[in-house]
């Protein structure tokens, strides 16, 4: 035997963990410093398997910490300057409650600060670590940069906040690589592609601006902190990636005089005013190397092993189409009515290629007047507009974000002010085959294949679908005739109701009435052997088979269920139109 | 001092007054044993409660002086007049009538027999000791009475000497004029506002130095502060703080081989580093790892949109009312969501999941437990003794089944245990005393829904949503925001004014 008796609670997970309190003892910190300190040294709390072994027999709820992860917080040189900021405010309080002016501005010159600057780079060992982790930093810098300069939080964080997320916005106009908007009720959601990873990020509306009182701002405070200084070197890299100065610097820069101010002022006017240049997002960037020539890299293609062709082809097809969608609005000239939210489309707009101006008195960086001729479309949301000009396109703004999102220029006539709008599709989502697609995407997935929106092409999609379902169903139908004559009613009034939508005339393909025979011989031949296997099947595969069906048909059922729904809701439009135009015309 | 009031009382024009001190204590001593004794020593007292009797007026340095003539100081020397005197005078004059009359009722009152009472005393009787303020003030007893009587009849001494004074004029005095509240004569002006104190020697001293200035001496102050301004360096600006909120701070590449951060300890014997502890501590892999799956941003569902199509925001608008309802019901409907996810398995892949075992209707006892336990040990006891009894050897076929049954099970555990895990893994971590609860669907209704753009009213908030977000991904823990708490209950009081307007 040997060594001293283990008492309980003296091994296993009771050791491996510790309380926050007894974490924070341990550190010597208040519990907001120690907050503080987990949030920006990345340590979160866990919580163990058993918790009643942890707690040492308790079950009162704890938060609960990792040892080793405390161990591991107190190397932390940050912990120091936390103590040491304590002081400082102890000695600043002694000085001001004995009115010693003279030692309080003393102390205020020295006050400790800190710097996150390693921490960044120990969390991020890798720059693509950093991209992966730039969700959360890009959405509380933008939504940092909104905030009032009242209260909640200090006025240098959200201009800093503000700083970067400019910066950012300028990195994706200048390479191209937002990818996808979303309008939501909460806000707006981007997608970018940087560097091959993808970043979303949200940006509250402009004019929405209510502070719930159920956050914890300095918890928000304290992760922006982080957040900021990584996007600071995120940016450094970005901008880098593209040959481009940083910090940036705008073309075309026109210094105003600023005789008559220190130096200090001086200075920090040209900040401001080169961030007011950068957030109109309308001026292109200085570059470290001007770029030689705008020629077209042929790429090089390197075959991956067992790839085959059609992969490659498709690959390359898929490049292709990311070229033209990053062209979308080159040779575009758009202009924005004071009416539209500026930022938001000024920025898509100019990641897309278009150029982009707004009234001089709206903001900065206006570019050209409303009364230029080349501008080809006016982006208006009033319901009327008077005084047209001839030759552009007056259109609600939702024309740029739906079609940034179908990845080709909308046909503009369903976007004209006054017209009520089509639905604003998400981007993120994406639809599993089988499910519901609603008539707009299903019109737009037509229009992104380049097919003219019409008729056959609905058709022959729904026809195969169709035929999938009767694959599918083919062996339950002798259970369930009733279901599938109901479902096969719904396909066919759904049918009905898209063809009623598009009013085109029918085109009827000559070569399908031949094929149908030895399609149908196939068909036959198919069911068979499939029936067969089934029949084949042991008892345990078959339930399983069974469940699968069931599920497939319990979508399908969902899916005509929308589709009804769908048609009745459109028929009820219907007939408010027709009963409005019958009043209008009584 | 006192002797001399005692005197200046015995020359006073009452004669009342001495023979009262004189002849008092014998005659009440019979009665009241207690005061006879005091009087005595009472009596040096009693100038000073005169002095400090409100209108007893201290004595002019004339008055201090001994008495030159009894009949010249029987009008008392003017005192320093006040304004408001003389009408405090007549409405005390008034009330009461006037001193003599008065003095005489009193003298005819006076008992002079030795069983007689004084009806001052007997009226009210001396209470407490007068060592202190208050007592002097409550004590009525004849020395009392007597100093008062004094302040009144000196007061009244006084008014009859102005009127005296004032006879036969229709003017008041000048003085009283003068210091009466509304007074004819302007106050004086504002002087300054008209002329500058010392003006004229400003002017020339401003001149001398104006001239001297031309011949290009300075003033001594204004020459040191021109010396020290050339000599001092240019003022120290302000130090930007270069801490982290700079917003003009700048960053450089952090990710480069020869980044600044690293370019301090580069080249350096790693050693050397570690036992100065100036090399950074390693980051554990395990924190490389986020608590949660969940991603950063979740993008908000198809119906949330500001225009959305009709389904989509049927259905959000559908989820958000079933779970209102939920609410209400109290989680009826998650068992129903449970089968249907039985039935939806469509993984072949995926193992028959798992029932998860309903709840047993009662926890079973420590007793049938242990029951159970011991049934289950002689079970195996008796497996263990028959088996030993058999040959082995026949039972090989009997022996690959029942392993081939344990190894079904043990797979069939861990999987189920993985499977929890996994479950497990998705859903937020319950870190405090809080659990993290799902925020409210956000969903506009149909007539909330925006025409256009401009029209737009968002709902929710970003803030709300990222540190939901936050929440959700075990990041933080859910907390409440600390309650204000009164030490002490809060007493409600109708002030007087308050009821007086209600």
């Amino acid at each position: 035997m040997g060594g001293l008796e283990k008492r309980k609670y003296e091994r296993g997970s009771a050791t491996n963990y510790i309380t926050r309190n007894r974490a924070r003892k341990k550190l010597q910190l208040s519990l907001a410093d120690f907050r503080r300190l987990c949030i920006l040294k990345g340590i979160y709390p866990h919580e163990p398997r058993h918790k009643k072994k942890v707690n040492k027999g308790s079950t009162a709820p704890r938060t609960f910490y990792l040892l080793k992860d405390i161990k591991f917080l107190l190397h932390e040189p940050i912990v120091n300057k936390f103590r040491e900021y304590k002081i400082f405010v102890r000695k600043l309080r002694k000085a001001y409650g004995k009115s010693e002016w003279g030692t309080a501005e003393r102390l205020k010159d020295n006050k400790p600060s800190y710097k996150l600057d390693h921490i960044v780079k120990e969390r991020y060992p890798t720059f693509v670590d950093a991209l992966r982790d730039l969700d959360d930093a890009l959405s509380m810098c933008f939504l940092f940069s909104t905030f009032p300069r009242t209260g909640k939080c200090h006025v240098q964080t959200i201009q800093l906040c503000r700083r970067l997320a400019v910066e950012f916005l300028n990195y994706v106009v200048a390479s191209r690589s937002l990818r996808k908007v979303f309008l939501s009720i909460k806000g707006i959601y981007y997608q970018a592609e940087v560097l091959g990873q993808p970043v979303t990020w949200i940006t509250p509306y402009a004019f929405a601006h209510d502070h719930p009182t159920d956050v914890d701002y300095r918890v928000m405070a304290t992760f922006t902190e982080f957040y900021t200084t990584l996007l600071g070197f995120v940016n450094f890299r970005l901008y880098h990636s593209l040959n481009l100065h940083y910090p940036p610097k705008v073309r075309r820069q026109s210094v105003p005089a600023l005789g008559g101010f220190p130096l200090r002022a001086c200075l920090l006017r040209l900040l401001g005013l080169l961030l007011q240049k950068l957030s109109a997002l309308s001026a292109s960037l200085v570059r470290v190397v001007a770029p030689a020539q705008e020629d077209e890299v042929e790429m090089d293609e390197f075959p991956v092993e067992g790839e085959t062709a059609e992969q490659l082809d498709a690959r390359r097809k898929e490049q292709e189409a990311l070229e033209k969608h990053k062209k979308l609005f080159e040779g575009l000239r758009f202009f924005l009515n004071r009416e539209v939210p500026r930022e938001p489309l000024a920025f898509i707009i100019r990641c897309f290629g278009g150029q982009v101006s707004w009234d001089k008195s709206l903001c900065i960086g206006a570019t050209y007047d409303v009364s230029d001729p080349s501008i080809t479309h006016q982006i208006v949301d009033r319901p009327r507009v008077e005084q047209q000009v001839v030759g552009r396109y007056y259109l609600q703004p939702q024309w740029v974000f739906d079609s940034v999102n179908a990845k080709l220029c909308l046909p503009v006539a369903d976007y004209f002010p006054g017209v009520l709008l089509p639905p604003h599709l998400s981007p993120f989502v994406t639809e599993q085959e089988g499910d519901y697609i609603p008539p707009e995407k299903l019109k737009l997935l037509a229009m992104q294949r380049g097919e003219e929106p019409g008729e056959e092409s609905e058709e022959d999609e729904e026809e195969e679908e169709e035929e999938e379902d009767d694959n599918d169903n083919e062996e339950e139908e002798e259970e369930e005739d009733s279901e599938k004559e109901e479902e096969m009613k719904l396909k066919k009034m759904e049918e009905q109701k898209t063809q009623s939508n598009k009013a085109l005339p029918v085109k009827v393909t000559a070569g399908k009435v031949r094929l149908e025979d030895k399609q149908r011989l196939e068909q036959e031949q198919q069911n068979e052997e499939k029936r067969l296997a089934i029949m084949m099947m042991k008892k345990k595969e078959k339930y399983l088979y069974k469940k699968i069906m069931f599920g497939k048909k319990r979508k399908i059922r969902e899916v005509n269920k929308l589709a009804a729904k769908r048609k009745a809701h459109d028929d009820a439009i219907k007939e408010e139109k027709k009963k409005n135009k019958k009043a209008r015309r009584a | 001092m006192a002797l001399t009031v005692l005197e200046r009382l015995s020359t006073s024009p009452t004669r009342l007054l001495p023979s009262q001190n004189d002849s008092l204590p014998p005659q009440d001593g019979a009665q009241c044993p207690k005061t006879t004794l005091d009087l005595p020593k009472r009596a040096p007292a009693l100038p000073k409660r005169l002095l400090t009797s409100p209108t007893w007026r201290p004595p002019s340095q004339k008055d201090s002086r001994p008495p030159q003539d009894g009949a010249q100081r029987l009008p008392p020397p003017s005192p320093p007049w006040r304004p408001e005197a003389p009408s405090r005078l007549f409405r005390r004059g008034a009330r009461r009538g006037p001193f003599p009359s008065k003095m005489a009722a009193a003298a005819t009152f006076l008992p002079l027999t030795p069983g007689a009472r004084d009806p001052g005393s007997g009226r009210r009787r001396p209470r407490g000791s007068r060592n202190r303020k208050k007592g002097w003030k409550r004590w009525a007893g004849p020395e009392a009475r007597l100093g008062r009587e004094i302040g009144d009849f000196l007061e009244d001494v006084a008014l009859q000497q102005h009127l005296k004074l004032n006879k036969g004029r229709e003017k008041p005095l000048r003085i009283d004029l003068l210091l009466r509240p509304d007074s004819k004569v302007p106050a004086p002006k504002n002087i300054l506002a008209y002329q500058v104190p010392n003006g004229g020697k400003e002017r020339r001293r401003r001149q001398f130095w104006e001239r001297l200035e031309q011949r290009g001496v300075l003033p001594r102050a204004e020459r040191l502060l021109r010396a020290r301004l050339r000599a001092a360096a240019p003022p120290r600006e302000k130090p930007l703080e270069k801490g982290l909120l700079d917003p003009s701070r700048d960053f450089y590449d952090i990710w480069a081989d020869d980044n600044p951060l690293d370019r301090a300890l580069a080249g350096q014997d790693s050693w050397f580093l570690q036992e100065t502890k100036k090399q950074r501590v390693k980051r554990p892999p395990r924190l490389q790892k986020k608590p949660s799956e969940v991603p950063a941003v979740e993008v908000i569902a198809p119906g949330g949109s500001y225009n959305p199509t009709f389904e989509d925001h049927q259905e959000t608008a559908f989820r958000e009312q079933c779970e209102g309802l939920l609410e209400e019901s109290g989680g009826e409907e998650e068992e129903e969501e449970k089968e249907e996810e039985e039935e939806g398995g469509e993984d072949p892949q995926d193992p028959p999941k798992v029932a998860v075992a309903p709840p047993r209707p009662g926890k079973k006892t420590e007793q049938q437990r242990r029951r159970e336990k011991e049934a289950r040990a002689l079970r195996r006891r008796q497996e263990a003794a028959r088996c030993r009894g058999r040959q082995e050897l026949f039972r090989l076929r009997a022996l690959r089944r029942q392993l081939r049954r344990w190894e079904a099970e043990r797979l069939r555990r861990r999987q189920a245990r993985e499977a929890k895990l996994r479950a497990l893994q998705g859903r937020p971590r319950r870190l405090g005393r809080l659990k993290y609860e799902d925020p409210s669907l956000e969903v506009q209704l149909s007539e909330e829904l925006a025409e256009s753009l401009r029209t737009l009213k968002p709902e929710g908030s970003v803030v709300h949503d990222r540190f939901k977000s936050l929440q959700k991904r075990s990041l933080i823990e859910p907390r409440e925001r600390a309650k204000f708490k009164r030490k002490y209950r809060v007493k409600y009081v109708e002030k007087r004014a308050f009821r007086e307007v209600t």
